[in-house]
Order: C-alpha cells, then sequence, then structure tokens
C-alpha cells in the first residue's frame, strides 16, 4: 500500500534519513521505531511532504507521494498527526474536525464551515474515541491528553485509508493510552492501514504488525514484533554496545 | 434540567435583535439624504460617506489580516489602481466611475491575485515589509507615468447636480459597496473557506496535510480583500473629482484601514465596523471642538492606546471574550 524506495534527506550536511526502504501492507499496523534522532519524524514529513525528499521514491497505491504537495496527499486518503498536538487553539472543537473534511477549492467558497455532515461526523468520531462531552468545549480549554486524543479524531474526520500516527502515546495517562491502543484495534478492524511513530514498546509490541527500526537515518531491521525484541542490531541501538 | 425543556419548548422569535436593529440602522442610512430637503447638511452626508468608505475597506482588509493574519500596509494600492483604472476612462472616454467601479475591483482584484501569488510566500514581518514595498513601488511608478498625469494625476469632471444633492449619488453607491462588503466578510467568516484561511493564519503546515490547499486560500483571499477597495477608489475618485498618486498612495489610507480593523477587533465581521464608526466620529469630533490641528491625530492616537489597554482584542473582540457584546453585534 505505502512503498519506500531508498528515501534520503538531509538538513545542511546531516544525514537525517539514508537511503531508507520499507513497505506498510493494507490493512496493518505498523510501527517505526528507534532512538531519539533516528530519524523517524524526518521520514514521516518526507511521507507527507513537509519534507521534500533529496532523493528515492514514495508510493502510494499508484500515486508518486514524494512530487505532490502535502495538500493532495491527503486528498489521496492519508491523514497523519503531529508528534506536539497542533491543535488551533482559537477554532472551537468542532471546527477544529470539521477543518479535515476541506474537500476541493470549489467547495471552500461555497459551503458554510461546519456543515450538518461535518456536525455529524464529528459527533460520531468523538463517541467512538469517547470524548463526546468535548464538543461543546473551546480547544484552548482542553488538557493535553484530551488534545492528543482529539488529534487522532481529527485524522479520523476525512475517513482516511492510510493513517500516520507520531507518537500518539506520548504524555498521556495510562487510562487514556488504553483508550488509544483500543481504538488503534478497532481501526485495523474497519480495514485502515496504520503507520505509527512510537517509543511506548508497550504499544508497540501489543498492537503492531510489523515493526520497522530506524537508527541513525537507516533502516536496521523490519518484522514482526517478537522477532525485532530479540534482534541484536535492534537492542544494540538501544542499549548500546557493550551491553 | 427543567429550564432547558421550558426553553427549548418555545418557539424562537422570528425577528430577533440580531436581524432588526442593524435592517433598522440600514433603512435609516437609506434614509438620512432627505435631510436634504430641509437644509444644506452636506457636512452629515460628507461625515457618514466617510466612514461608509473606511468600513468598506476595513470590512475587506479585514479577510486577509484578520481571518487570514496577514498584515497588509499597503493594501491602499488596490484604493489607489480602482480610482485610476475609473479616473483614466471617465477622463477619456466619459464614462463615468459609477458604471466602471465593479470593473475596477476586478482588476483590483486580479492584480491582488497576481501580487498575492509573490508576496505572500512570506509571513510576518517579511509580508510587512513587501506591502510596504508594494505601495511605495506604485508611488513611484505613478508619479512618473505621463499617461495617467504622472504627479499631477487626473483632474475629473463635477457632476451637474445642486451643491446640497452633488453628493448623494456617491453616498448611495459607497453605502452599497459598503453593505456589499460586509456582507463578503459575513461570508467568507462563516464559510469553509473562512475556516481554512483561521487555520492558515495560526498553523500552515498543519492546515496544508489537512487537505488545505494553503497557498491558493491565501491568495485569494488576498484578491478578494482588494475588490471593494478597488471600487471604493473608482467612486472616490469621482468623488475628490481628481485623482493623484499623492492622495492615493500614501501609507496613511492602509494604516486607518489596519487600526480601524484592530481597534474594533480583527478578525471578527463587526470589528472593522465599531473600529471605522469610532475612530471617524471622534476624530470628527475632536475637530469640532479644537479645530484643524495636529490634536487631532495626538487624540487619536491616545484613543488607540488607551482602547488597545483596556480591550486587547479590540473592542468586538474583547465584549465577545468577556461574553459582553450585544447580541446584534455578534456576527461571528
Amino acid at each position: 500500500m505505502l512503498k519506500i524506495n531508498n528515501v534520503s534527506k538531509s538538513f545542511a550536511g546531516l544525514l537525517a534519513v539514508d537511503q531508507c526502504s520499507f513497505a506498510i501492507r493494507e490493512g496493518t499496523i505498523s510501527a517505526l521505531i528507534g532512538p531519539n534522532g533516528a530519524g523517524k519524524s524526518t521520514l514521516f514529513n518526507c511521507i507527507s511532504r513537509i519534507y521534500p525528499v533529496d532523493s528515492g521514491e514514495i508510493y502510494y497505491a499508484k500515486n508518486r507521494l514524494d512530487l505532490l504537495p502535502p495538500h493532495r496527499i491527503a486528498r489521496l486518503g492519508i491523514g497523519r498527526s503531529f508528534q506536539l498536538t497542533r491543535t488551533l487553539d482559537h477554532l472551537s472543537v468542532t471546527e477544529n474536525l470539521a477543518l479535515h473534511t476541506a474537500g476541493g477549492f470549489g467547495s471552500h467558497l461555497l459551503q458554510r464551515g461546519v456543515t450538518p455532515n461535518d456536525k455529524q461526523r464529528a459527533d460520531e468520531i468523538m463517541e467512538f474515541l469517547g470524548i463526546s462531552a468535548l464538543a461543546d468545549l473551546d480547544m484552548g480549554s482542553l488538557s493535553y491528553g484530551q488534545k492528543k486524543l482529539l488529534d487522532l479524531g481529527a485524522v479520523l474526520m476525512a475517513d482516511p485509508d492510510l493513517i500516520l500516527l507520531d507518537e500518539p502515546a506520548a504524555g498521556v495517562n495510562l487510562r487514556l493510552l488504553e483508550n488509544i491502543i483500543e481504538k488503534l484495534v478497532a481501526l485495523k478492524e474497519q480495514g485502515k492501514t496504520i503507520l505509527l511513530v512510537e517509543h511506548n514498546m508497550d504499544v508497540v509490541m501489543g498492537v503492531s504488525d510489523d515493526v520497522i527500526v530506524m537508527s541513525a537515518g537507516r533502516i536496521i531491521a523490519t518484522g514482526k514484533p517478537s522477532a525485532i525484541q530479540n534482534n541484536p542490531d535492534v537492542l544494540e541501538a538501544y542499549l548500546g554496545r557493550n551491553t | 434540567m427543567s429550564n432547558i425543556a421550558v426553553t427549548s419548548s418555545q418557539p424562537s422569535p422570528k425577528w430577533d435583535s440580531k436581524q432588526v436593529i442593524p435592517l433598522l440602522l440600514l433603512v435609516a442610512l437609506i434614509a438620512l439624504p432627505a435631510v436634504q430637503f430641509f437644509g444644506n447638511h452636506n457636512y452629515v452626508i460628507h461625515v457618514v460617506l466617510f466612514a461608509f468608505l473606511y468600513i468598506t475597506m476595513s470590512s475587506s482588509w479585514n479577510i486577509i489580516g484578520g481571518y487570514g493574519g496577514f498584515i497588509s500596509i499597503g493594501h491602499n494600492v488596490f484604493f489607489g489602481i480602482g480610482a485610476f483604472f475609473s479616473g483614466f476612462i471617465f477622463a477619456r472616454y466619459g464614462i463615468s466611475p459609477f458604471y466602471t467601479a465593479l470593473l475596477a475591483g476586478l482588476v483590483a482584484t486580479v492584480f491582488g491575485f497576481a501580487v498575492g501569488l509573490i508576496t505572500l510566500r512570506v509571513r510576518g514581518p517579511s509580508f510587512i515589509i513587501s506591502s510596504i514595498a508594494l505601495l511605495m513601488i506604485f508611488r513611484i511608478v505613478f508619479d512618473r507615468w505621463e499617461l495617467v498625469g504622472a504627479a499631477h494625476g487626473i483632474t475629473l469632471p463635477h457632476n451637474s447636480l445642486p451643491v446640497e444633492w452633488s453628493k448623494v449619488p456617491h453616498y448611495y453607491a459607497l453605502l452599497i459597496l459598503m453593505v456589499a462588503a460586509i456582507f463578503l466578510s459575513w461570508s467568507v467568516r462563516h464559510s469553509k473557506f473562512g475556516l481554512a484561511l483561521r487555520a492558515i493564519s495560526h498553523d500552515e503546515i498543519k492546515s496544508e496535510v489537512t487537505g488545505i490547499n494553503v497557498r491558493m486560500i491565501k491568495v485569494t483571499a488576498f484578491a478578494l480583500s482588494a475588490f471593494f477597495i478597488g471600487a471604493a477608489g473608482a467612486i472616490w475618485a469621482d468623488y475628490l473629482t481628481y485623482v493623484r498618486p499623492n492622495i492615493f498612495f500614501i501609507i496613511l489610507i492602509a494604516a486607518n484601514m489596519v487600526l480601524m480593523c484592530i481597534l474594533g477587533g480583527k478578525g471578527t465581521v463587526t470589528g472593522p465596523i465599531i473600529g471605522t464608526i469610532v475612530m471617524i466620529f471622534f476624530n470628527e469630533f475632536i475637530l469640532a471642538q479644537f479645530g484643524a490641528s495636529e490634536l487631532n491625530i495626538f487624540l487619536t492616537g491616545l484613543l488607540l492606546i488607551i482602547t488597545l489597554l483596556y480591550f486587547p482584542e479590540g473592542i468586538v473582540g474583547s465584549l465577545k471574550q468577556r461574553n459582553l457584546l450585544p447580541r446584534f453585534l455578534d456576527w461571528g
């Protein structure tokens, strides 16, 4: 479904992503893991074209994502969240969600900001995530954890086929974490494909079908969670050579 | 719970203050020129139509500056383009600016689109400087462009109406433009386009990955904001009976648009209206009390400082935050 082919990205001489290649299967949850600075978020940003790649190709179905602007990538059915929540606090909760149903340029000019369909979809998503009580609140009044859940909700608004989640479990409490894991599994059962960057190994090992490990910009291992757990290269990347 | 049940069971009134008060105001404004039947009240007509002009311009500026967050201090370029376009056609072909004002708005819009494609690549201080640079370039070009009279500009014929009725056509033309500009601002504020624009004003990357074509939305907003400013320029040229670069391409006009918007509450529909009314009538009051001196500029500046000290989001914005905004002013 998603194929990364020899992708490289550098910043002022620093090679953040180095010749990375892997593929994501449809209807699975894949986790992209690695120590801090491994290049995971950079690769995420290359997939959604926030950063243009230096070389390599990224395919989604038959589309070259590395040649498309970010808004076109979103309209192909790829939704993404950010490591640090980027909710828009000056908009209402419903407006934050409705933003993701922007559609084509013509609809922008002719439709109301929040259409009845948007409202209905937003209500359904908030119910799915168990946060219906937040519907009438201002975005700025929500806690970080609530924003994190709404970030996931916002990604779901456009009903994407491929969901990219950058550290969905970061900074959330245990109860919220269980809720997020439950929702990720439910989304997979609905046929969604998920690629997540995550540091929480309980989440990674608990929900992932495949794991891709990055270190110093390179892919050092790919495989099933059980195999990755015992991979000596992965242990070395995480724990150091002497352990 | 019982309160909710009682409230929801009552039918909502068909007309409320939100519609009635603005409509009554509009009727009063339509009827105002009738005062000329009772004497020469040209000063009243002048002040009110001057307010129409600036409400049109500040409401239009609010689309890109208030909703979009791009502070353009060169927006009167479109005012000048509209004025010179219609003024030139009037002087050369005798077609009144009343007939060409909308075309002048269209010319300003097309130009706004082209300029936006270049200048909206940056935001913040860089954008502000680029907007001022645009204004300076226009001033220099029109000061030297012989076809449109260079620094002397173009002189236009007076209308043939008696003096007490001579301002009335401009009054109604600017009233129509003002209502249309407010309607456009309201439409943008409540559309998906406006929602996208308000999102872009705070986070372009986030907006882009939600599927919004950020560049196209920004440029379109910039172009839309130019339309009624250009059309108003055409009518204002006819009102003044001359078009000169040193009248239309001065930063004071754009600064007024921005300050009126900020004073009333940028990013709100009624903020530019309230800000314009407060600034213009305060200025006129000071002029009436103390005569034409620099005191009015000093006191208007003082008014701005004091108001923004107590209303940091502008009058409408801050009242709304405190839930004190009268319902008839709450248009989003």
